[in-house]
C-alpha cells in the first residue's frame, strides 16, 4: 500500500530522475519470485522510455536485459505480457540471441483464441525472426492470417508486410491465406489484406488490374477501398491510356457515386491527378467536388478546394463550373480554405471578375500568415502576366501590400513579382520603380535593397525621366549600412555611364562616396571615377553585354580551392566560358520554369513545412548541369569541352529484365558521348568488365563515314542494385548532324555470387545482352531555349532563310499526339503554352524556340490541321540565321 | 516470500512455489518428458523442436511449478546458463540410444555443474535416460558410467531409465525429485 501511494505522487515526474543504470539495477526484479506484476511493468516502460529517448543500451546490457526479461513469461498477467512483447521488440535489434523466445512466443500464439496478446506475440515474433528461422514458423503465421479473430488476423498481415521486405519468396507464398482474409469480416484486416496482397504482385501488372477488378465491389472497408482507388492512380500514371485503363477509370467513376465520402474524394482527385485526362472524363469528378465544397465538414473542404486548385494549374477550363461555389468559400472562417480559393478563382477567373476579386482579397490579406501571403502574391504574378491590361492594378496591390508588414520571404515574393512583371511588362517599369523606390526608403532588409538598387541601375536609365530616382539612390549612400551604400554606389554610376547629360553631377556625388568610412564604398567610388573619365573603360567594364558563365565560374573556383597542387599557380579566367547577357537570361528562365512546377506544389504545403522553398530548390538542379559535372570527373570526357545538350533518358530494356539499362546522348561540340546507365536486378550475379558494343545499324547519310566511334569507358564492376555508368563517345565533324540508329550490345563476364554474403566466385564466363536500337535524332542536336516573346524574337530572325514544308503526318489520331511526337522529333521547346490544345479544336498553332548544336537559334511555327479522315496535316516553316540549320529541320520530321 | 505465506504453506494452505530447470542435448525428448508431466496439456503427438525456450507452469503433487524447458539445439545450449540463477531443481535429460553422444552430454554438464550459479548451491539433479524402449539402448548403469556421475559428489543425483512417449519411469524420477525438494526448501 505503502508503495502504491508513493507511486500516486510521483506519477507526474516518474520519468524525470531515471538513469540508465538505476534502471538495469531494478530490471533484477524479474528474477524475482514471486513476480509483481506492477513493479515490473513500471520498469520496462522505463526501458522502453530510455529507448524511446536514444538511450544507447550496449549489446551486453542490453542482452541481459533481454534475458531476465523472458523470465516473465512465467506470468499469466495481460498488462505485463504486453508489455513484454513491446519491449523485446525495441531490444530485438540490439539484444543478441533474441530468437531465444521463439518457442515462449509460438505457444502464446497457439493459445486458445480468447487470450487477449496474441497478437502482440505475432508481432513480437516477426520482430526477432531471421530469413532461416522464418521457415519453422510460416505454418503460424499462415494459420494467423486466416484467423477469425480480426486483430490477430490484422497483426498477422502488417507483419507479413514488414517481412516482405526481406523475404519476398516465402510470403508470396501464403497468397492464399492473404486472399481469403481479405475476404474476412474485420475492416481493419480487409485493409491490411489488401495491402499485402498489392504488395506480393506489385511488379506483375495485369495479376494488379485483376485485383483491382475483383475487389472493386465487394468490400466493406473503405479504407480498403481508398487502397485500391490508390494502386489504380498509379497504374494509369504509368501506362499510356488504353484498353485497360479505359475500365479502370470506370472503376473510379464508379466509386464517384460511393456513400463514403473518403472515397468519392479519393476516387475524385485520382481522375483530377489522371495524364491526358479529357474535361468529359474530368466532368463527374469535379462536379463531385463540387459538392463537397458546400459539404459542412471542414476537412472535406479543403481538400476539395485543394485538389481543384492543383487542377486548376494544368484544366483552369474544367473549374470555372464551380466558380460561384469557390467564391462563396473565400469569406470562410478557416484561413487555408480562403486562400486557396483564392488563388484558384485567380487562376480561372477571367479578366472581368479580377477587379472584384483584387478587392476582396485586399480586406483578407491581413488576415493570413505570411506563408498564404506568398501563395497569394505568387498568385497574383500569374495573373498580372496573363492580363497585361491588369497590371497597373496590380503593382498598386502589390505596392500597397508592400507597405504592410511582414517577413524577408513575403517581402522577397513581393519583390520578385514586381521584378517579373518588370521584365515582362515594360510599360509598366515606371510605375513599379517608384513603388520600389518608395520601399527601399524604408526597408529592414538589406538583401532586397540591394536588388531593388541593382535593378535602378540596370533599368532605370532606360525610362523617361531617370533623373528623378537619383535622389532616392543617393538618400541609400546616405542613410544605411555599408552594403547598400556600395550597391548604391555601383547603381550611381550606371546612370552616370548610361546618361552623359547626368555625368558630371553624378561625378560630384561620387566623390563625395570617396570619403566613406567603408573600405567597399571608397574602393567603388574611386573606380568608377576613374572609369568614368574614360568612355573606352566604361564601354569594357559596365556597358559590356558578356558575362561569365556564373555556374561554371564556381565550379571551377571551388575545384581550384580544393587541389592544392592548382592553387600554386592563379586562377586562370580565360577558361571560363563568356556567355552574353541574353543568354544568362535565359538560361535562368528556363530554371525558373522547371522548378515552378516543384514550387508550386511545395507551396501549397508551405504551411506545414517550415522551409519548403530550401527544398524544393535542393531538388530542383538542373540533371544537365549534373551530368556535366558527372563528365567533368572522367579526364578523358573532360577533355571533350563544355556539354552542348543533353536528351532525356530513353530506356533500352523492360524495367523488369535482369539488366535494365538507359542511355542518355550527350551532344558536344565535336563529339557525341553516349552515357549508359546500367543496373543490375540478379543478387546471385556480379558482372565485371561491363561495356556497350555500339553498331550503326542504319542510317540515310552516305557521309556516315565522318562519325568515328573513339573510345568506350568501361565499367569494372557491376554490384547487385547498385547503378553504373558506361560511356561511348563517337567523334563528329562540327556541322555534321546525321541521325542514325544504332544497334546496341552489353559485353561483360558474368560471376556468380552469394546473395547473402556477397562472396563472388572467381570462376567466370563471358556474356552478352542484347539492347533495343538507340535512335539519334536531328532532335537531339537541339538544345531547349527560352524566350518570352515569340513574335518578337520571330521578325528578329526575319524570313531570310525561312524553309517550309508541308507534311501528311497520317500516324497521329489527334492533335495532340501530333504536337507531341513533333516537339519529340526537333527537341525544340513550345512556347507561349503552345503545346496546349484544347478538346475539340481542329487546328493548332505550334510556337517551338531551340539552340541548335553550335549555338545557332532556331525558331519554328507548326501549324496543324487535324481530319479524321486523314489524320494531321503539318506545316513546319522554320527560321534561322544560318540557311543549313533551317534545312536541317525542316527535313527532321519523318 | 512474507512471513504470512511460509505460513500457509507450512500449513498446506498454499502451495510452494519451485523452478525446475529442464536441459539436455536435443532430440533426448525433454519436452515430451515435461508434457508427460503437465496435467493440462493434451498430448497431440506434435512435438517440434523447441527453438529457445518454453515455460509451462502446473502443480503436481502440492507444488507449484514452473518448468523451464530448454533448447538442446547446439546455438542455444550457451544460453542456458541464463537461467541458471533461482533454480531449485534440473532435470537432466539423455538419449540412452544415441550412445556417440553421450561424450557431448557429458561435457555439457560438466560445463553446467562448474558454473557459478550452481557450484555453490546443493541443487538436486534428476537424470532421465530416455528412450528406453529402443533396441540396443543403454541401461542405466552405462549411462551413468558414460556420463560419469560417480564424480559428482557435491550434487545430490539420481539418474532412471525412462520411456517419454509412454510415460513410463518418469513418475519413478519425478517422485524421487519432490521428496528431495520438499526436504529442502520445507
Amino acid at each position: 500500500m505503502m508503495m502504491q501511494k508513493k507511486d500516486e505522487d510521483t506519477d507526474g515526474d516518474m520519468f524525470q530522475r531515471i538513469d540508465k543504470s538505476t534502471v538495469l539495477q531494478e530490471a533484477r526484479a524479474f528474477n524475482e519470485y514471486p513476480i509483481n506484476p506492477k513493479k515490473c511493468q513500471q520498469i520496462l516502460t522505463k526501458i522502453l522510455y530510455l529507448l524511446a529517448h536514444s538511450e544507447v543500451f550496449a549489446t551486453a546490457e542490453a542482452t541481459e536485459t533481454f534475458f531476465s526479461i523472458t523470465k516473465l513469461f512465467q506470468s499469466k498477467d495481460i498488462p505485463l505480457r504486453q508489455m513484454v512483447y513491446l519491449t523485446i521488440k525495441e531490444l530485438s535489434t540490439i539484444a543478441e540471441d533474441v530468437i531465444m523466445v521463439t518457442s515462449s512466443l509460438v505457444k502464446d500464439i497457439n493459445s486458445t483464441s480468447e487470450t487477449i496478446y496474441r497478437a502482440n506475440a505475432i508481432r513480437a515474433l516477426c520482430k526477432i525472426t531471421d530469413s532461416s528461422m522464418l521457415q519453422s514458423i510460416e505454418r503460424f503465421l499462415k494459420q494467423a492470417i486466416v484467423d477469425k479473430n480480426p486483430s490477430v488476423a490484422s497483426a498477422a498481415l502488417v507483419s507479413s508486410h514488414h517481412l516482405f521486405n526481406k523475404n519476398k519468396e516465402v510470403v508470396k507464398r501464403w497468397i492464399n491465406e492473404v486472399q481469403e482474409a481479405a475476404n474476412s469480416r474485420g475492416l481493419a484486416t480487409q485493409y491490411h489484406a489488401v495491402g499485402l496482397m498489392y504488395l506480393i504482385k506489385q511488379h506483375d501488372r495485369m495479376a494488379v488490374i485483376k485485383m483491382i477488378q475483383n475487389y472493386s465491389s465487394g468490400l466493406r472497408s473503405p479504407y480498403a477501398y481508398c487502397m485500391l482507388v490508390r494502386y489504380i492512380a498509379k497504374i494509369l500514371d504509368e501506362e499510356d491510356i488504353d484498353g485497360n485503363a479505359r475500365g479502370l477509370y470506370e472503376i473510379l467513376e464508379g466509386f464517384l457515386r460511393h456513400k463514403n465520402d473518403m472515397i468519392v474524394y479519393e476516387a475524385a482527385r485520382a481522375i483530377c491527378n489522371m495524364k491526358n485526362v479529357t474535361s468529359k472524363e474530368l466532368y463527374p469528378a469535379v462536379s463531385a467536388l463540387q459538392l463537397m465544397l458546400v459539404n459542412p465538414k471542414v476537412s472535406l473542404r479543403f481538400a476539395a478546394i485543394r485538389t481543384l486548385n492543383k487542377l486548376s494549374l494544368t484544366h483552369p477550363q474544367a473549374i470555372v463550373s464551380c466558380n460561384l461555389d469557390i467564391e462563396n468559400l473565400i469569406t470562410d472562417s478557416n484561413r487555408s480554405i480562403a486562400t486557396f480559393a483564392i488563388t484558384t478563382l485567380l487562376k480561372t477567373g477571367n479578366e472581368a471578375s479580377v477587379d472584384r476579386l483584387m478587392k476582396q482579397i485586399s480586406g483578407f490579406m491581413s488576415e493570413i500568415a505570411d506563408e498564404f501571403k506568398i501563395i497569394v502574391v505568387d498568385a497574383i504574378r500569374a495573373l498580372c502576366l496573363k492580363f497585361p491590361q491588369k497590371q497597373t492594378m496590380m503593382l498598386n496591390f502589390l505596392a500597397s501590400i508592400l507597405r504592410d508588414e511582414g517577413g524577408y520571404e513575403y517581402k522577397k515574393a513581393i519583390v520578385d513579382a514586381i521584378f517579373d512583371i518588370v521584365q515582362s511588362i515594360p510599360e509598366s517599369r515606371e510605375f513599379a520603380f517608384s513603388y520600389l523606390c518608395e520601399f527601399i526608403e524604408d526597408c529592414e532588409f538589406t538583401k532586397l535593397s540591394v536588388r531593388i538598387l541593382h535593378l535602378l541601375g540596370a533599368e532605370g536609365p532606360e525610362v523617361s525621366q531617370p533623373s528623378q530616382y537619383i535622389r532616392y539612390i543617393y538618400n541609400r549612400i546616405i542613410l544605411e549600412n555599408s552594403t547598400i551604400r556600395a550597391a548604391a554606389t555601383s547603381a550611381l554610376a550606371k546612370f552616370a555611364i548610361k546618361i552623359p547629360e547626368l555625368r558630371e553631377r553624378i561625378k560630384v556625388l561620387l566623390t563625395r562616396c570617396l570619403e566613406d568610412v567603408d573600405d567597399e564604398v571608397r574602393d567603388r567610388a574611386s573606380l568608377y571615377l576613374r572609369i568614368l573619365d574614360d568612355e573606352e573603360l566604361c564601354k569594357k567594364y559596365i556597358v559590356n553585354e558578356n558575362t561569365y558563365s556564373l555556374n561554371y565560374l564556381e565550379s571551377s573556383l571551388q575545384e581550384y580551392l580544393e587541389d592544392e597542387a592548382l592553387r600554386k599557380t592563379a586562377f586562370d579566367i580565360s577558361k571560363v566560358p563568356i556567355i552574353t547577357k541574353a543568354q544568362e537570361k535565359s538560361e535562368q528562365l528556363r530554371i525558373k520554369t522547371k522548378t515552378a512546377g516543384i514550387l508550386a506544389s511545395s507551396a501549397m504545403n508551405s504551411a506545414r513545412e517550415p522551409s519548403p522553398k530550401k527544398s524544393a530548390m535542393a531538388e530542383s538542379i538542373d540533371p544537365q548541369q549534373q551530368y556535366a559535372m558527372e563528365m567533368e570527373a572522367i579526364p578523358q570526357l573532360a577533355a571533350l569541352g563544355k556539354l552542348f545538350t543533353s536528351s532525356t533518358l530513353t530506356p533500352l530494356t523492360e524495367l523488369e529484365t535482369e539488366y535494365v539499362v538507359g542511355c542518355v546522348k550527350h551532344i558536344f561540340q565535336e563529339a557525341i558521348v553516349f552515357q549508359f546507365n546500367v543496373r543490375n536486378t540478379l543478387n546471385d550475379s556480379v558482372l565485371e568488365n561491363v561495356s556497350i558494343v555500339m553498331d550503326i545499324a542504319s542510317q540515310d547519310d552516305e557521309n556516315i563515314d565522318l562519325l568515328q566511334p573513339l573510345y568506350c569507358i568501361p565499367c569494372n564492376q557491376l554490384l547487385y542494385d547498385q547503378p553504373e555508368k558506361i560511356y561511348v563517345v563517337y567523334k563528329r565533324p562540327q556541322q555534321y548532324t546525321p541521325s542514325v540508329t544504332f544497334s546496341c550490345l552489353l559485353k561483360f563476364i558474368v560471376k556468380d555470387c552469394d546473395p547473402t554474403t556477397g562472396e563472388i566466385d572467381s570462376e567466370g564466363f563471358e556474356d552478352e545482352y542484347q539492347l533495343e536500337d538507340l535512335e539519334l535524332s536531328i532532335g537531339d542536336y537541339v538544345a531547349p531555349a527560352f524566350i518570352i516573346n515569340f513574335q518578337k524574337a520571330w521578325d528578329e530572325i526575319g524570313d531570310a532563310n525561312e524553309v517550309v514544308e508541308t507534311y501528311m503526318l497520317t500516324a497521329a489520331t489527334s492533335l495532340k499526339k501530333a504536337i507531341s511526337s513533333v516537339i519529340d522529333m526537333l527537341g525544340m521547346t513550345p512556347c507561349e503554352n503552345s503545346d496546349i490544345v484544347e478538346d475539340r479544336a481542329n487546328t493548332h498553332a505550334l510556337l517551338l524556340t531551340g539552340t541548335f548544336v553550335g549555338g545557332i537559334p532556331c525558331i519554328a511555327r507548326a501549324r496543324m490541321i487535324y481530319e479524321s479522315s486523314t489524320g494531321v496535316t503539318l506545316e513546319l516553316t522554320v527560321r534561322s540565321p544560318v540557311r543549313a540549320v533551317c534545312e536541317i529541320l525542316s527535313n527532321a520530321i519523318n | 516470500m512474507g512471513r504470512f505465506s511460509d505460513f500457509l504453506i507450512a500449513l498446506g494452505f498454499m502451495k510452494k512455489k519451485v523452478n525446475i530447470l529442464c536441459v539436455g542435448l536435443d532430440n533426448s525428448g525433454k519436452t515430451t518428458i515435461i508434457n508427460s508431466l503437465n496435467p493440462n496439456k493434451v498430448d497431440n503427438g506434435m512435438i517440434v523442436p523447441t527453438i529457445g525456450f518454453s515455460i509451462e507452469t502446473f502443480s503436481k503433487s502440492k507444488l507449484n511449478l514452473t518448468v523451464i524447458d530448454m533448447s538442446g539445439q547446439g546455438r542455444y545450449r550457451d544460453l542456458w546458463e541464463h537461467y541458471y540463477v533461482d533454480v531449485d531443481a534440473v532435470i537432466f535429460v539423455v538419449d540412452s540410444s544415441d550412445k556417440i553422444r553421450t561424450c557431448v552430454a557429458k561435457d555439457e554438464l560438466e560445463q553446467m555443474l562448474n558454473h557459478k550459479d550452481l557450484k555453490k548451491r546443493k541443487i538436486p539433479i534428476l537424470f532421465f535416460a530416455n528412450k528406453n524402449d529402443i533396441e540396443d539402448s543403454m541401461s542405466v548403469a552405462d549411462c551413468s558410467n558414460a556420463l560419469g556421475l560417480n564424480n559428482v559428489k557435491t550434487k545430490n543425483w539420481y539418474i532412471c531409465s525412462c520411456n517419454g512417449l509412454t510415460g513410463d519411469g518418469i513418475l519413478t524420477g519425478f517422485n524421487w525429485l519432490i521428496g528431495i525438494i520438499k526436504k529442502i526448501l520445507i
